[in-house]
Order: C-alpha cells, then structure tokens, then sequence
C-alpha cells in the first residue's frame, strides 16, 4: 500500500507541471490563494508564503536505544521512508505526504488536495513543519552521484542549558527527487532561508522552554535529582490550571501515565514540540485522547498557533502591559462573564483562575479590536486554560478566530450562522428521513446545534469528552465539529424520529450527553463490545461513518451558502438600524430609508474596496516583503467590506458623502462622466489613455462632483465633521428636506445653509455663493418641477421629444433670470451690517419691502428677467467679454443703480451688508421660479425610493437623449481643464460643434448669468484692493473699517480652506479671467462647473488658486494611481509581454542577421 | 395539542412558546431560573445562543406548558434571535430598571417583534432587579410568599450601596415604562428575580392573555387570528394584580 502510493507520488512528480515551467494561466482572483491554502495546510502564520517546493523522500533513522517492546509499531520505525512534498517558505521548511503543490504554475486541484479525506492525518499528513532556525546543521550526502540527498540534524533537545541525558541528536534525511537544476535552485532557497533565520534562535529557546515536553525529557522529574540539586531544579512549566486544580476527569480511568509514556517514547524517537516528525502513531495517540499535561502543547502544535508564539513571545505580557489600565465596551462584557465561566471547574472558583480569564480575553479583545468579545470565548478559553498557559492560550485563541472558527465570534457572528446552514444542509444530504421529521414538527435544528458549534461542544458534552474533541479539532480543523454533530444525530436518529418538538428534541440530545460515559452496548454478551463507551461510540461514527465530510466539503458547502447567510444577516441588520433612527427618519418613508441604508453602506462598501486597493499598491510600490508589524489579527486574504461579514465603517468622511450624493442627486454628479468629448479635439492619445482609465475603474459609477454646497451640506448633517456621517445623520439631513413638502422650511434651511456666522444674517459672500449655487443645482434641469406658468402647456412637463427643448429653453433661462434678479434684489433689499447705517436701513427696509410686495403683486419678475435674458441673448458670442466691463455688464449697473440705491451700496465693500432669514424669503417668494425651486426642485432633486432609476443613468441617457439642455455641460473632464493648459481650451474655445446650435445658446445663457456674477464679484474684488491701497493712508480712520480689512485680506491670501476659495474664484474667473481671448462656451461652462480649476486668474486669488490647482492635479494624478490599481494594473500586464515579445523578436534578428 | 394529563386533573393542557429578548446581564436568565426552579443564582453561566426550559402554569380552567427560550443577550448574539422568537406566541422583553439603555435596547427588541414575530404574539415588559431600588426592598417584605421570605435579606447586599441616595439605584420610572407599554399594548410588570417579586405573576398575565383560539389550534398557529386586545378579556383578576403591583411603586418613586 505505502509503496505503491510512495510510486504513484513519484509518478506524479514526473509529470508534475511544476517541474516544467510551462506558462500556464492560473486564475489568481479565485479565493482562497495557494498561499493562503499552503497556510493553511501546515498552520502556518500569515507572513508566511511557499517559496519553491520539490518533491521529495523522507528517510528517518532507525530508531536506537529504546527497546523494541512493542512489535506492533515495528511498521513505523524501521527507518521509515515517507514519499512527499518539500515546500519552503520564508521562515519554515515543511514537508507533507499529502500530494499538495503550491507552485504558481500548478493546477489548482493539486493544491487542495489536503483538503480530501486525510485518515486522521490532519491536513498536513505525515511528515514536519519545521522553522528553519531549528536546523542546526544540513550536509549534502554524495553516497550515490544520482541522487541529490541532504541530511539535517536539528537543535530537538539540545536547546536546553544542560544537556540531556544520552542525548542523540535528532537526524534525518531527505532524498530530493526531480531534475539536478530544481535540486539546485531548492537547496539555494534553503540557504538563503537558513541564513535569514539564524536570528531567530532565540525566541525558539525561550517558546521551546515554555514546552512541557523539554521537562519531560529533560529528566528534571527525577525526583532524586530535585533532592540533590535543589537550586538547579527545573521547574516544570506551566502547563495550565489543571496543575494547580487538578484536571478534569480521573487520571487513572483516563490512563494518563500510560498515555505519558507512550508521548515520551514518541518524542524520544521522533522529536519534540517545534521539532517534532508526524508519523502515524502521532495521530493515533491524538485520537485516544491527550495526556493532560501535554495537551496543551500538542494543541499548540497541531493548531500552528505555537509558531505565532514564536514569531513574538513576549507579545501577549507587552499587550497587557500597553493597554493596562484602558477601559474598553469588551471588557465590561468580559467582566460580567468572568464569573460565569466553566464555574464548576475549581479553577473558575478561585482568583487565580479567573484573573487568568481575564487577562488572556482581555488581552485578545485589544489585538483584535474588530471581534473584542463575544459571549462563548469565555467558556472556550476557560477550557484552554486548564491546559496550557496564559500566553498559550491568547495564541491559541488568536488561532480559533482567524482560522479555524472564522467568523464565529464576530460582531455579526455570520461564521456561526453560515456554519448552521451547513451543518443543516449536511443533515439534509446524510440523514435525509430525520430531516424530513424535524421539518414536518418543525423543530429547528440550529437551535439545538447552535451551542454545539460556538463553544465547541465544551458546553453541551462533560468536559473530559469535549476535550477529546478538541484534541482532534485542533489536529483537523473544523470538520470535526460537523462529523461530531452528524455522529450524534445519527446515534440518536430513531429516539430523535419520535421527536415532536423542540423541547423534546433538547431532552432527548441532553440525557445522550449525560451518559456518554456509559456503555454503548450495555446489554451485549461480548464483553469487549461492553466495554465500549458511548462516547468512542460517537468517534467511531464520527470518524468513519462520516470520514467523507471533508474540508473541502465545509469549504464548499460554507461558499454556497455564504451569501444567503449575510443576506439575511444584513436585512436583519438594515431593518434594526432602520427601526432604530428614531423620530426624525419618521418624515420620510420606509423605503425611502431603505434607499437611504442600502446607498450609505454601498457608498462605505466602495470605499473600503478603493481603500484597499490602494494600500495594496502602496504595498507593491514600496516592493516589500511584507511581515506583517502585528502577528495577530484578521488574515490577510480576509474579505472586509460587507455589513454581514462583522465591523464595517460607519461614518462616511467627505469623499463618501460626495459619492453618496452623487448616487442621489443629478446635481451631485460631476461633469466628467460620460464620454469624453475632448477625445475627438485636442491630444487625442494622451486623452485616450486616461479616458480608457477612467472609464474600465469607475464603470458607470457617477464621478461625484464638488462644490462648496456640498461641503457645506455635509457639515451641516455632520453632528462632528471630523468623524464624519452616521447613516442617522445622513437620514436627519435627508429628512429635514424630504419630509412633507414645506417651502418655508426649505427656503431657511437653504438659508442656514449659508449663515456662517449664525446669527440669522448672510454677507455679501454669502449672497453669491447662493446664487452660484442656485446655478450649480439647476445645471441639470429641473426634472420638470420647476416651470413658468405662463405658458401653461408647459405645465405638462416635456420628457419625450425635441419640440419639448424649446419649453425647456425658456424655463432654463427664465432662471437664469431669476437668479440674475435674485443677486440684484438681495442687494436692493440687502441691510447695511455697518451700525451706523442700520438705522437708515431698517426704514429702507421697510419702504423697500412695500415696493417688494407691490412688485410681486404686478408679477414684474417675470418680464424683467427675460428682458435680462434678452440681453443676454443678443450677445451670444460677444468677444469684448473680458477687459473692460461688459456694455451688458454696464447695462447692468446700470439698471442696478436706477433700482435702489443701496445696489450701489451692495457693491462698495466699505459698506458690509447682509440679509437676514426674512428678506430672503421675500425675495425667493418674489420669483416664481425661485419659489418653484425651493418648492418642488429642491426637495425632489434628492431622489431616493421616488426615483426607481439611478440618477446616474438618467443623466447619461439624457445626455444622448438631448432632453437636458445643461446636459451637455457634463461632458468635459475636470482633470484636463485643470491640469492642461490653455491652449488645450483655446482649441476647444469657440466651437460650437454641429448639431449643438440649440445647446450653445444655452451655454451661452449659463456663461452669461455667471460673468454676470463675476463681475458683480470683480467689483467688488476691485474694490476691496482700492480699498487696501487706501487704507494704507487712512489706516486710522475707522476702526470698524479695519476689522473689515483685516478679515477680507486673510479670505483672500492664505484661505484656510482652498475649497470655499475655488467656490468664490469661478466667480472671478469665470467668462473673463485675464486671458484675453475670448473663451469658449465649453470653458466657461467648466469654470462654472468646477469651482477652482481655472486657468488664470487676478489678482489676490491667484497665489491660493495656484494651490488648490496643484493639490487637484495631484488628487487627479493619485485618482489614476487608483484606477489602475483597481484594474490590477492591466496596462502594465499587457504591455509587459509585448516587450518580451520584442526583445525575443530581436534576438532572432540578431540570429539572422 | 391538548391532551390530558395523566393523573386526575383533566384540565387542558397546551404549550406555549416564549421567548426571553433583552440587553444582556438584565436578568433574563435569572428570571427564568426563577420561575422554573424558584431558584437564583449569583454566576449564573452565560446562555450561549439560547437556553430551553419548560415549566407549567396551572391556570382554573386550563394548564400552560411554557416552553421557554432563553436568548442570549450580547449585542452580536442579536442576529441569531429571529432563530428563537420564530413562531413564538409569547415574549418577554426584559430591561434592567438601573440602566436607562437596557430600556432602549428593550422598546428595538419590541418593536422587532411587533414586525417580525407571529402577529398575535404577547409581549410582555418586564424592568427587573427591582431589588436594587427602595420600593424593592419593602415590597419584597410585604408580598413575597413564605417561602422566599428568606431570600428577602439579601436585597440589601453590596450592589446597591454606591448609589447617591442610599439603596435605590433606580434609573428607569415606573411611569416612563408604563406609559411606554399602554401606548404599545404590553403587559407591563416591575420584578426581581433575585427576590422572586412578581416573576410567577408575569408568567401568568402571559398566560391569561394568550388567545383561546391559538391555543387551540396548537403551537405557531395563531398567526393572525387573534390580537392582544382579544385576549384582554379572558384575563381576569390576575391582570389586577399585575397592575396594582406595576402601581406601588409609584407611591414609593424618589423621582
């Protein structure tokens, strides 16, 4: 049998493809990585990675001077030859009889092979896993010139600070098998990874001293050694609570000193603790049960958490020591459990061990912040501590929760509910007529096999039986639990058959754990058979009947159910966080909230995703090897991201809000989505290139835009901006405007908006920040719910066809028109901040509010702004746009001054004005339009349930559907115009392409109504610099004036926040920067749409514009980074074998030549 | 369902199912305990997922078998609930009248209920330890039976020394949850399981207020026949008693 599977291995290895190398595609994106399997094989840390491997013959000596008692284990130590697979990794040398390959070229299958039925091997079968510094010595053995064999001798025992008695150093030999170069190249790998790790010997001294089996074979037990030599007694280390308190269980009815001795002889032969050579009677002697004071360290052996240990020993006293004296959520649960652990363990009664409890959960709750801790590790690590030692324990349980209980103890504790549905759908598959039966009398099976899973059958099974199940679940992972949980159904299949409830189901399953000390066959004449328990009973069923449940049977039943699993563990979670956003979220409807949950925490989702993508290409960039700085915590491969899965962020910083928005509102989506258009005009390679980008990393994911109303928008939901949304937040913001339709409401909370100061006023900033944002949220039409009405047929919204454009023609432009009207009026009816004129003011005020009402009721607003817009109109491409003031611009003016005089006075920055909540209102209400606006627009223009289709996609299909006349305005990227320079706009500048005649009136209309504002704003930046030359000579004036001066300067030169600058500048800016030459509409549309990104600027905004200039482009140039990363750098991958293709094309050409 | 007991009694029998939901370490395994066993115990092991138990209520004219569930408390332990109070006919929800958020945690687990269990469930809010308060002390002296009498001591213990006024550590009015439980339709009950004050009569206002008709057609069927208001009716003085006893205390309320 042995042999001929040894020549099957070898067979195998000869057409093994790794020996080869032959480019074979492998599928890197499939979950789990062959390295993440390799870890798993051989409980490796997650630093780890196979390196290169080679098939290989394991030679171990024949065993010397104990005498050969026992000729039934003559098989296992005859020099036994092992044929297997050598792998090496940056820190372990591991050897495996399972066929396993992990080389990059290898097939997958041949990777998960381990996976299958292991005949109680354990996944790692027989043969070592050996850290590289526990080899002393490796000689190349030349015996036979054909064969490539290497003999290493390890430190085993010799570690130690006195030697062993008749000490032998452990030797053994591996016979590489495959080509002379594959020997070659494995034996350099293992040089080098020899030479690294020398290093390393010393935590391997203090973890291995930590060994109960050094003190075992130390001979320290010698008690007349103890006597003689009291000094040097070596005292055995601490091998668990059960030291103290005794362990579970009768010793003698366990046979544990016969066990100790087997264990002992196994060492002797085969080596110990990290040292330690698997071969059969290895897993035999787990099978029957650990003696305890060995149990802890075989656990940590067979679990891999030993190497964790090794790789920082000291880890879990410096974790305590850093966090001693923090408080923590976790700890005061841990603390309420600590008294209820295991309490009839003796152990669990006293300070001693219950100090330990804490300490190790408290410990672990600090590592891995995201788990903290759940209910059930109590008792888990109650139970590993009667074995094994605080530190033990901590690894041990670090172990448990990354690998073999993944998910069990996480905040959602998905792990525990997937593992149900498997186990359930085991059940279903194997005991088919009992599944029936629970089903008809509907019991549930998962909350009975629930507690099974969680505390690993600790809690249900007396312990001195649970602990033989974990001594073989450490040894073979986590399907033990479910062959276990199958054996004791199916044990209890016929009384479970009669089973009409839940109640009856527990009683029955109760009572079978209670007499698992029992005999099976009470009843049986054979004595033998009498003899058996019921509890080997259960591992002979466990274990045989179900060897077929396999790891890779749990690991795919785990991957079918997975999502089902979090499916229903998120819309648990989305329906209690949704009933819990209290009163506030009542305005809004429940699928509106919904809508609201789901975008929140897919808008989180992405940007973890991005997140993650990006450290990644950091990681690659700085072309580290990286050891991970913690030993512990989640593992590397973990998916992260989803609500089900366990922690996931909760507030949304800025950049989430943005794409949130986006995903919400048409507004809130940048201009730059959508087919580029400057593909077709200017450095057509360069734009292709990064529109190819662009446009494979966000697919149709809208590119959110930013303005400073945004910003502002997200402070004002932000109960702390710095920390960013909670979705109750996001939902109390969403609420205030979606709630029952209120104008009122929404003109004061637009106002608030833009009260800075918070005293009820908006400056004159403020002003135009308004009626630039008015701008910035209707660029993309009004969705219908704004139309003047005048012509009623309007009313009926256009949606389908052209003829409607002309409808839409006017509504945009007659707001526009209002817009324009709205500054004007604001600063009509605007009140003199300055105290003495207060006065002055109040009464203008009053006046002028009967003048207001007068007008409003003649409904004069109407007409004038389309005799605004006329004008606007008549320059369609005036060319005199910039330098000088406009003559509209002048018309404008002038008409200002003709209305009010305060107009003028709105204009002279030495006289500050604002407005307060009441004229505003009046002055929205004076528009129709406007009242529209804030009536319908605003509030419906946040879409959420009401809008079945993503806005994204309606202003995409708008785009080619012309029905948006600003739709058009999205086409340009930011990026270019920011960071390319003008001439690149200058090519674009003036044309109006065919076919968008239509639209470049529009664009004119919008350009138009922000030069408007522009030069409102140059007026006033001419002003205030007039007014910095005069305050030079008049600097003792007036106090009041200097204050003012003092506070415009610093806006101006060193902004604290760049982007409330890009806000004002496009104003600036906007249709007329220094550049003489006369912009296109396209440009002007980008200023308006981009805030910041201009390309020249005046004056004192320049130094800072300049800034935020850079900072865009570098955020662009980063944004690509990005894209790329998240395409897995497909560019570089394709081009790469094109130039091997060329320098191999070369070559040949240098053949020929 | 129904099925006579063995012996001389041929009052009905049916079983109910009742779930125990509430923030953790309010107590809900120790009121269980202590209307099964009449017992109680300081460490009490965690439940982990959800503890069963069973117990009979003798009503007049019929038995209640309550098959009890007893769910873990832990935050993360939430998502496994619906597991448990499916089909379920009965709840309570438990809060700790110390600490004002078990009480919130307590009107979610409600509220989840009232969406997501079988329609004519019966839940019941119970605040417990009222031991820790003034009113505990002396109304565990007035109505506690003989048999706890012995226990009555122990409501002095070290636990509510800290608090500012001396032994009441009340955190959570009377008023506040009674108002919350009338607008929400729920029995409302004051307890202490350390004490054993008016843990049998929660489980026997629960009793009386499971509809006739849900019991009859035996366990989870009672999905939309019956409202909680239908089963006011059938409850009869042991209502009182659960009122009058959610009303003493207000008498004693310091706030």
């Amino acid at each position: 049998m042995m042999q001929w599977s040894s020549f099957v291995t070898k067979a195998q290895s000869l057409i093994d493809p790794a020996n080869f190398s032959l480019p074979v595609l492998t599928s890197t994106d499939r979950n789990p990585s062959k390295a993440s399997l390799f870890r798993q094989q051989f409980r490796l840390p997650d630093s780890q990675n196979p390196m290169q491997e080679i098939t290989a013959e394991l030679i171990l000596p024949i065993p010397h001077g104990t005498a050969n008692r026992d000729r039934s284990r003559d098989f296992d130590r005859a020099g036994n030859r092992y044929v297997g697979r050598l792998h090496i990794s940056e820190r372990f040398l591991c050897f495996s009889t399972q066929p396993t390959s992990f080389a990059p070229s290898a097939a997958l299958n041949a990777s998960t092979n381990w996976a299958g039925q292991t005949h109680g091997t354990g996944p790692f079968g027989n043969g070592f896993t050996l850290p590289l510094c526990c080899v002393r010595r490796v000689e190349r053995l030349n015996s036979l010139s054909h064969v490539f064999s290497l003999a290493l001798t390890t430190w085993n025992g010799a570690l130690g600070k006195t030697q062993e008695p008749n000490f032998v150093p452990q030797r053994f030999t591996i016979e590489l098998v495959g080509s002379r170069q594959a020997c070659e190249r494995f034996c350099d790998g293992l040089k080098r990874g020899l030479r690294e790790c020398m290093k390393d010997i010393e935590s391997l001294r203090v973890v291995v001293n930590d060994c109960y089996s050094e003190y075992l074979l130390s001979g320290a037990k010698n008690k007349t050694q103890d006597e003689n030599n009291p000094a040097d007694v070596r005292q055995p280390p601490d091998a668990g609570l059960g030291m103290i308190f005794r362990y579970p269980g009768d010793a003698r009815k366990l046979r544990d000193r016969s066990k100790m001795r087997l264990w002992g002889e196994y060492f002797r032969e085969n080596g110990r603790n990290v040292t330690l050579i698997r071969q059969p009677t290895f897993h035999k002697l787990i099978r029957v049960g650990l003696p305890n004071r060995l149990r802890g360290e075989i656990w940590e052996l067979t679990s891999g958490s030993v190497y964790l240990r090794m790789r920082s020993p000291k880890l879990y006293q410096e974790t305590l020591a850093k966090f001693s004296g923090q408080e923590s959520l976790a700890i005061d649960e841990i603390e309420k459990d600590l008294n209820r652990s295991l309490p009839e363990y003796p152990g669990f009664q006293s300070e001693e061990g219950i100090g330990r409890l804490r300490r190790v959960l408290t410990a672990y709750s600090w590592t891995n912040a995201e788990i903290g801790y759940c209910q059930a590790m109590n008792i888990v690590v109650a139970a590993l501590l009667i074995y094994m030692s605080e530190a033990q324990a901590f690894f041990l349980l670090s172990v448990l929760c990354d690998r073999l209980v993944p998910g069990y103890y996480s905040t959602t504790m998905y792990g525990t509910l997937l593992d149900q549905k498997v186990f359930e759908s085991l059940v279903e598959k194997t005991m088919p007529i009992l599944w029936d039966h629970l089903g008809k009398s509907d019991v549930q099976l998962s909350v009975v096999s629930l507690p099974w899973f969680l505390s690993l059958y600790i809690n249900s099974m007396p312990l001195v039986f649970a602990f033989r199940v974990l001594d073989v679940f450490f040894l073979e992972g986590p399907k033990v639990l479910f062959q276990i949980g199958l054996a004791i159904l199916r044990i209890n299949g016929e009384e479970l058959l009669d089973v009409q409830d839940d109640g009856s189901f527990i009683s029955v399953l109760k009572s079978y754990f209670s007499r698992l000390d029992e005999s099976a066959h009470p009843r049986s004449e054979n004595p033998k058979l009498r003899a058996i328990t019921r509890f080997q009973e259960l591992m002979v069923v466990a274990f045989k009947e179900f060897s077929g449940i396999t790891h890779s049977t749990v690991t795919e039943l785990r991957e079918k159910h997975k999502n089902a699993v979090l499916e229903n563990i998120e819309s648990f979670a989305k329906r209690t966080s949704i009933r819990n956003l209290g009163p506030e979220s009542k305005r809004l409807s429940m699928d509106d909230l919904g809508v609201i949950y789901d975008r929140f925490y897919e808008v989180l989702y992405n940007h973890q995703q991005r997140q993650r993508v990006i450290d990644e290409e950091k990681k690659r960039q700085e072309k580290k090897k990286i050891e991970r700085t913690s030993v512990l915590g989640p593992p590397v491969d973990r998916e992260v991201g989803r609500v089900g899965l366990g922690p996931s962020p909760t507030h949304m910083d800025y950049a989430a809000f943005q794409d949130f928005l986006a995903a919400t509102c048409r507004w809130a989506v940048s201009d730059s989505s959508g087919p580029s258009r400057k593909d077709s005009t200017a450095e057509p390679n360069y734009m292709g290139f990064r529109g190819f980008n662009r446009s494979s990393s966000s697919l149709n994911k809208p590119e959110p835009a930013d303005h400073e109303f945004m910003q502002r928008l997200y402070r004002k939901w932000a109960t702390d901006p710095s920390e960013g949304l909670s979705l109750q937040n996001v939902v109390n913001g969403l609420a205030r405007l979606k709630g029952p339709r209120d104008i009122m409401n929404n003109i004061n909370y637009f106002f608030n908006l833009y009260d800075d100061t918070g005293n009820g006023t908006v400056d004159r900033e403020g002003i135009l920040r308004i009626s630039e944002t008015l701008l910035f949220l209707s660029r993309r039409g009004f969705e219908g719910t704004v139309a003047p009405s005048q012509p009623l047929e309007e009313l009926n919204g256009g949606h389908d066809g052209e003829q409607i454009d002309n409808d839409k023609l006017s509504t945009e432009e007659r707001f526009l028109g209002s817009v324009s009207a709205f500054i004007r009026r604001c600063f009509e009816y605007a009140d003199p901040s300055h105290p003495e004129n207060a006065k002055a003011a109040a009464e203008k005020e009053t006046n002028e509010k009967a003048d207001e009402a007068a007008d409003k009721l003649g409904s004069f607003s109407i007409g004038e702004d389309e005799e605004d817009l006329i004008e606007v109109d008549e320059n369609p491409n005036p060319d005199s746009a910039t330098g000088a003031p406009d003559p509209e611009q002048d018309e404008q003016e002038a008409h200002n001054r003709a209305a009010s005089e305060s107009a003028n006075l709105a204009l002279d920055p030495n006289n500050p004005l604002h407005i307060t909540l009441p004229t505003f209102r009046m002055v929205i209400l004076a528009d129709e339009l406007l009242e529209q606006f804030f009536d319908s627009f605003f509030p419906t223009s946040f879409h959420l349930f009401d809008h079945p289709s993503h806005p994204a996609s309606i202003a995409s299909s708008s785009l080619s559907s012309n029905l948006t006349t600003f739709s058009n305005l999205n086409i340009p990227k930011p990026q270019f115009s920011a960071s390319n320079n003008v001439s690149v706009a200058g090519a674009s500048g003036g044309i109006v392409p065919p076919g968008k005649g239509l639209r470049g009136v529009l664009d004119n209309i919008v350009s138009d109504g922000i030069r408007m504002a522009a030069e409102v704003k140059k007026r006033m930046d001419e002003a205030q610099r007039d007014l910095e030359r005069s305050a030079v000579h008049r600097e003792d004036e007036d106090d009041e004036e200097d204050e003012e001066d003092e506070h415009h300067p610093h806006r101006g030169e060193a902004t604290p926040s760049p982007a409330i600058v890009g806000g004002i500048s496009s104003w600036g800016a906007g249709a007329y920067g220094a550049d003489p030459e006369r912009r296109s509409v396209r440009e002007a549309d980008r200023d308006l749409l981009e805030g910041a990104e201009v390309v020249s600027v005046r004056g004192r905004d320049e130094a800072s514009l300049l800034d935020s200039h850079d900072k865009q482009e570098e955020q662009e140039s980063k944004a690509d980074g990005h894209a790329q990363g998240s395409n897995g750098g497909s560019p570089q991958r394709s081009e790469s074998p094109s130039t091997e293709h060329g320098t191999v094309v070369s070559k040949v050409v240098e053949f020929e030549s | 369902m129904s099925e006579p007991t063995s012996t001389n009694t041929p009052k009905p029998s049916s079983s109910v199912k009742l779930v125990l939901l509430g923030e953790a370490a309010v107590g809900k395994s120790s009121l269980v305990l202590r209307f099964v066993n009449n017992d109680f115990q300081e460490n009490k092991e965690p439940t982990i997922g959800a503890a069963f138990l069973t117990q009979k209520c003798s009503l007049p004219t019929r038995t209640i078998k309550f098959e009890i569930w007893d769910t873990a408390g832990q935050e993360r332990f939430a998502s496994l609930a619906p597991m448990y109070y499916r089909n379920a006919q009965a709840a309570l929800v438990v809060y700790d009248m110390t600490k004002p958020s078990s009480l919130t945690k307590a009107k979610h687990w409600v509220a989840e209920l009232q969406r997501q269990a079988s329609p004519g469930i019966v839940i019941a809010l119970v605040g417990n330890k009222l031991d820790l308060t003034n009113e505990g002390s002396n109304e565990a002296a007035g109505e506690s039976t003989p048999a706890e009498g012995g226990e009555d001591e122990a409501t002095n213990d070290e636990n509510q020394a800290e608090e500012a006024t001396p032994g009441d550590a009340r955190k959570v009015s009377t008023q506040e949850a009674n108002a919350y439980a009338e607008e929400e339709n729920l029995l409302f009950f004051e307890t202490s399981a350390k004490t054993g004050v008016n843990v049998a009569e929660v489980f026997t206002a629960i009793a009386n207020a499971i509809p006739e008709s849900s019991l009859k057609t035996g366990r989870g069927a009672g999905t939309g026949q019956a409202t909680l208001g239908g089963g006011r009716p059938a409850e009869d003085t042991r209502v009182n008693l659960g009122e009058r006893a959610a009303a003493t205390p207000k008498e004693g309320c310091a706030c």
